[in-house]
């Protein structure tokens, strides 16, 4: 009995603490994504709450300067956010790595000539929010604030050209066509999220 | 393949390659003792940082109890680094590599559900085979001697 009553003393603080708390669980599939404003390397406010309005789906990416799977991913990160912005879809891609600052993070978008929206976590908030543990991880949240995807791009960070199952596309395709998505939660290898 | 889990001749280069099913053998061959496995890479630099802490962990509690292996996510064309680095590391336990095919999610998944597959990546058993702690990211000397010390009492 005590511990239920202390399980549950627990489920109220948490519920209380809401989004504003680093919880030790990220958001689970179909439940609300956790909001945050964070400024783009461009220097302007980047808000998901709007992000979510004027787009059909946000696709958060946890991105990082020197993992090698990460960077694997840079010239699908790019093609994807091309592509999918012309259909209503906003790429953001998120650093939380405390080892590296915004100049390198700037510099490394530069060079990899990505035009999406890149955004600097202080203080890894956002990855905690979410519970974000590596690079690259993805989330995607749908325009009712919904978490709608979970995981990897893909299955194959090595050979782009022989990859057999794009789990981003699938879920994106799924959600532009109006279905559901059918495969929500993937998992991949990746570099821990170097947290401060 | 070495069938040892302790202290081998040819640490210094892989023991082989291991899928779901060859990891869970793996592990089950080394029951009886505290089971540490630890889950790099080459181009991991805090996998790098700890596994020197990890062959010191193995020296010290190798006659108390403890079974000590590595397993490397790297691909097969960095097997060279592989190789190199093991020769630099000297580790006193059998290292294998994930081998390469099949989806990663089935094998990070039969490790442990929970795992998002972030490296590095510790998991612990206990002498009966039971899995009892999992450590994500890269640990200090002191929080592997202290979840090796918890299971060996």
């Amino acid at each position: 009995m005590k511990n239920l009553r202390t399980a549950l003393s627990l489920a109220a603080i948490l519920a209380i603490a809401g989004t504003g708390a680093a919880l030790a669980d990220g958001p689970a599939i179909g439940a609300n994504a956790p909001s945050f404003q964070l400024t783009t390397i461009d220097g302007k406010p980047f808000s998901l709450a709007d992000a979510e309005k004027s787009n059909k789906a946000v696709v958060l990416m946890f991105i990082a300067t020197k993992c090698p799977y990460s960077n694997a991913y840079n010239d699908r990160m790019r093609q994807m956010a091309a592509d999918y912005s012309k259909k209503g879809i906003l790429f953001v891609g998120i650093n939380s790595n405390n080892t590296e600052p915004e100049a390198e993070v700037k510099d490394h978008a530069q060079k990899n000539k990505w035009d999406f929206t890149v955004v600097k976590d202080p203080g890894n908030k956002v990855a905690d929010l979410y519970d974000a543990k590596r690079t690259p991880e993805v989330f995607v949240v749908g325009p009712d604030g919904k978490l709608l995807y979970h995981g990897r791009i893909d299955e194959n960070y090595e050979e782009p050209a022989k990859v057999t199952s794009p789990d981003l596309k699938n879920a994106l395709d799924q959600i532009l066509s109006g279905q559901s998505v059918a495969k929500t939660e993937t998992k991949a290898f990746g570099c821990t999220i170097k947290r401060a | 393949m070495s069938s040892s889990v302790t202290a081998a001749p040819e640490a210094s280069k892989l023991a082989g390659e291991v899928d779901p099913k060859g990891y869970a053998a793996a592990v089950a061959k080394a029951r009886g003792r505290v089971v540490l496995v630890n889950f790099w890479a080459t181009w991991c630099v805090p996998c790098r940082e700890e596994y020197p802490d990890l062959t010191r962990l193995e020296k010290a509690y190798r006659g108390k109890g403890l079974a000590v292996l590595g397993i490397s996510i790297d691909s097969a064309k960095d097997l060279a680094a592989v190789d190199k680095f093991l020769a630099k590391m000297q580790p006193g336990f059998p290292n294998y590599r994930k081998a390469s095919g099949g989806d990663d999610q089935i094998f990070i998944e039969s490790v442990d559900k929970d795992w998002g597959g972030e490296l590095p990546f510790t998991v612990l058993y206990a002498r009966d085979g039971r899995k009892a702690k999992v450590l994500s990211g890269k640990q200090s000397y002191a929080t592997f001697e202290a979840a090796v010390q918890e299971l060996l009492k």
